[in-house]
């Protein structure tokens, strides 16, 4: 290997890849180091040169020192420094494959803006043109150009999993006519998917399929251009970058579809629908969708309908940076899984400010940086423990590799699923279930319980007790948190509902006092109260009840209160009760 | 890459811990792989899976298709999961001997 010519090239192409963006990104940074504490391979292992501005320093001294004047006046003052040998380069490829998944948490807490993760890029693009680059992503670049697909999969295969799904979706719908179209001219949904959803993991191509077709949509999948995903992205590669999304728009085109709609996939849609039509220099006429938009829309509309007592488990969701830090989606899927499931929980931090999975940035297939992407995965592992959650469900294909990797090696006991699967789940299919039946489970009248409602807000209260009254239920009322501890003492209730901001002593405190004294361990608890009030809106305060040792409450229900909700909970907490005293 | 001791046999593996070279697979070794993915015991179903990847493998050299996989198999797609709870790709196909599968997974 000829280091001279590896490195002559290098510095070459340096010069050609400085944008006006990038120039800035460089220019701009004060070293003030507010990015060090928010990126995760920092903060799980406090090595300073984990530190962004470090990493990307690394890229910064080459600039200063080949294209910056003020490195050629004052080299050492602006830390302007030359590439010597491949070692520097083999220096460069750790820090910018090994060190970052292109998260971009960093640039968000940035008061200056620099954008990290698109110096990485141009780093990366830099190595990748000397074959800097780790083998997996070469192996995934070398498929996608050759193939058209990163996992290598043939056209025969293809189509015969397609087919093979189709039937999967007649079982599951009962109707023989089902299927998934392939080519279908001017349908209104041209869909596309990740790979693995062919390759390995179709159950969430067959929740969508379920979805399109209990919504009644005219869609279709693609027997070409069918790859949301771009290494291109990843390997800084702008060519492989075009090629994959023109792929996919030229067969819109071809077909006459209407919209877009690309799978659950974060740096896929990312790719697709903000990176691609700029490295392909198209003008496209159709809009582009994830599909959570699609599913949001689909409820809105009235299309899907749900029933969310079928998913009882414990949910909480993980925003894939490249959905909500790069693309702004972060309330559609929080709208999904409220409508999907009876116990929903938010992860803290979360949306734009939430952690990387640990696997963005094409580090999945990067197998020799493995041992530090699960180190530095602790961030991600503590903050999905702190939910309590039994599943974690994300919006993206590799955060879902990702985090199933880091719940084996931290141990965590968590599930993890895609909305889809969910929403799929808990969808009802007007044909297969009656909906009488359906109505009958959901509510269940009180035989006389008595239930202590505590809120400061009168109009609550008399709204609470009056429902739970004409449910067949009792009621007793406290507006403080003295006051409903003298009544739990003197009138033992069977279960309390309790609101969080309260003046005076808040009920975080009250529920406190609940869960430590023994006697009154055992009445259920239903916190009711606003996650983001209006007065705190970035405070959810849910975390005062969830991240304290203290054993969980029995429900937990957003204001403005869903009364069919509610009343489920109620229902159900008293059935559960009535089992365990009949099993003890 | 490291080495490790599988059912008695001293052996490389990548980071992801999956074998590196096909040849040294074995019985005893599938046993050692499979108490590392949640399959505590390999009933007769599992290994007819195993086996019938190991064979697609050392044929054409790539990771069948679930598609395939279910098929030839006959395992449906819901006992698939039951069996490997870590899925076709990162379970079955790493206590059969294959590498690591490469892209988002």
């Amino acid at each position: 290997m000829n280091n001279t010519e590896n490195v002559q090239k290098v510095i070459e192409l340096l010069k050609k890849k400085i944008s006006r963006q990038a120039a800035i990104s460089f220019g701009v940074c004060v070293h003030c180091g507010m990015c060090t504490d928010t990126c995760h391979y920092y903060a799980a292992t406090k090595d300073p040169k984990m530190a962004p501005a470090y990493k990307v320093d690394q890229l910064r001294k080459l600039y200063k020192y080949y294209i910056d004047w003020t490195g050629r006046i004052v080299p050492g003052w602006v830390g302007a420094k030359p590439l010597k040998d491949d070692k520097d380069l083999d220096m460069l490829m750790d820090a910018l494959y090994g060190s970052c998944t292109m998260c971009r948490r960093c640039t968000l807490n940035c008061p200056m803006g620099v954008d990290t993760a698109m110096l990485v890029r141009i780093g990366r693009s830099l190595l990748t043109s000397v074959g800097k680059a780790p083998q997996g992503v070469k192996d995934v670049c070398k498929a996608q150009y050759e193939t058209g697909n990163q996992m290598a999969v043939t056209k025969e295969d293809y189509l015969e999993t397609i087919e093979w799904l189709s039937e999967e979706l007649q079982t599951a719908t009962g109707d023989r006519g089902a299927k998934i179209p392939i080519d279908k001219k001017n349908a209104n949904v041209v869909y596309t998917i990740n790979p693995r959803e062919v390759k390995y993991a179709p159950l969430s191509l067959l929740a969508a399929a379920r979805i399109f077709y209990a919504a009644g949509e005219n869609w279709t999948m693609t027997s070409e251009g069918w790859d949301n995903t771009n290494f291109g992205l990843f390997a800084g590669d702008d060519v492989l970058g075009a090629l994959m999304g023109k792929r996919q728009f030229d067969k819109v085109y071809e077909l006459g579809g209407r919209k877009l709609v690309v799978s659950e996939c974060g740096h896929g849609f990312r790719a697709t629908k903000w990176e691609a039509p700029n490295w392909a220099k198209m003008d496209l006429k159709f809009p582009i969708e994830s599909f959570l938009e699609t599913m949001t829309r689909y409820i809105k509309e009235g299309r899907i309908r749900l029933n969310s007592s079928v998913n009882k488990e414990s949910v909480t969701y993980h925003d894939p940076c490249n959905l909500a830090r790069s693309s702004g989606i972060t309330e559609e899927p929080r709208f999904l899984l409220r409508q999907s499931v009876m116990d929903y929980r938010e992860m803290y931090p979360n949306r734009a400010d939430n952690w990387c999975c640990s696997g963005g940035g094409g580090a999945m297939s990067m197998s020799e940086y493995t041992p530090r992407r699960l180190e530095v995965a602790k961030m991600k592992a503590e903050q999905l423990k702190a939910t309590g959650a039994q599943i974690v469900v994300t919006a993206c294909h590799n955060c879902v590799d990702a985090l199933s990797d880091l719940i084996k090696y931290y141990k965590l006991n968590m599930n993890v699923k895609v909305v889809s699967e969910l929403v799929s789940e808990a969808m009802i299919i007007e044909k297969r279930i009656p909906l009488k039946v359906v109505a009958a489970e959901e509510i269940i009248r009180g035989s006389g319980e008595r239930i202590l409602v505590i809120d400061d807000e009168p109009d609550i209260v008399t709204y609470l007790t009056t429902l739970f009254e004409d449910h067949g239920y009792k009621t007793l009322s406290a507006f403080s948190v003295d006051e409903a501890m003298n009544k739990i003492l003197s009138e033992h209730p069977d279960m309390i509902t309790l609101d969080i901001l309260m003046p005076g002593k808040t009920g975080i405190k009250l529920y406190h006092e609940l869960r430590s004294k023994k006697e009154l361990l055992n009445i259920p608890v239903i916190i009711i109260t606003g996650i983001n009030p209006v007065d705190y809106p970035q405070i959810d305060f849910r975390k005062f009840i969830y991240e304290r040792s203290l054993p969980h409450p029995e429900g937990f229900i957003e204001k403005p209160v869903n009364k069919e909700q509610l009343l489920i909970t109620v229902g159900k907490i008293f059935a559960h009760k009535q089992t365990a005293v009949k099993d003890a | 890459m490291a080495k490790v001791n599988l059912g008695g046999v001293e052996i490389e593996i990548d980071e992801d811990g999956f074998i590196q070279d096909p040849n040294v697979w074995n019985e005893k070794v599938a046993e050692a792989l499979a108490s590392t993915e949640d399959v505590p015991n390999m009933t007769e179903e599992h290994w007819k899976v195993v086996k019938y990847l190991r064979e697609y493998y050392l044929k054409y050299n790539i990771a069948p298709m679930i598609r395939k996989m279910c098929k030839d198999t006959q395992v449906d797609l819901k006992h698939m999961y039951e069996l490997f709870p870590s899925g076709p790709a990162k379970g079955a196909c790493k206590i059969a001997g294959l590498p690591k599968p490469t892209g988002c997974v």
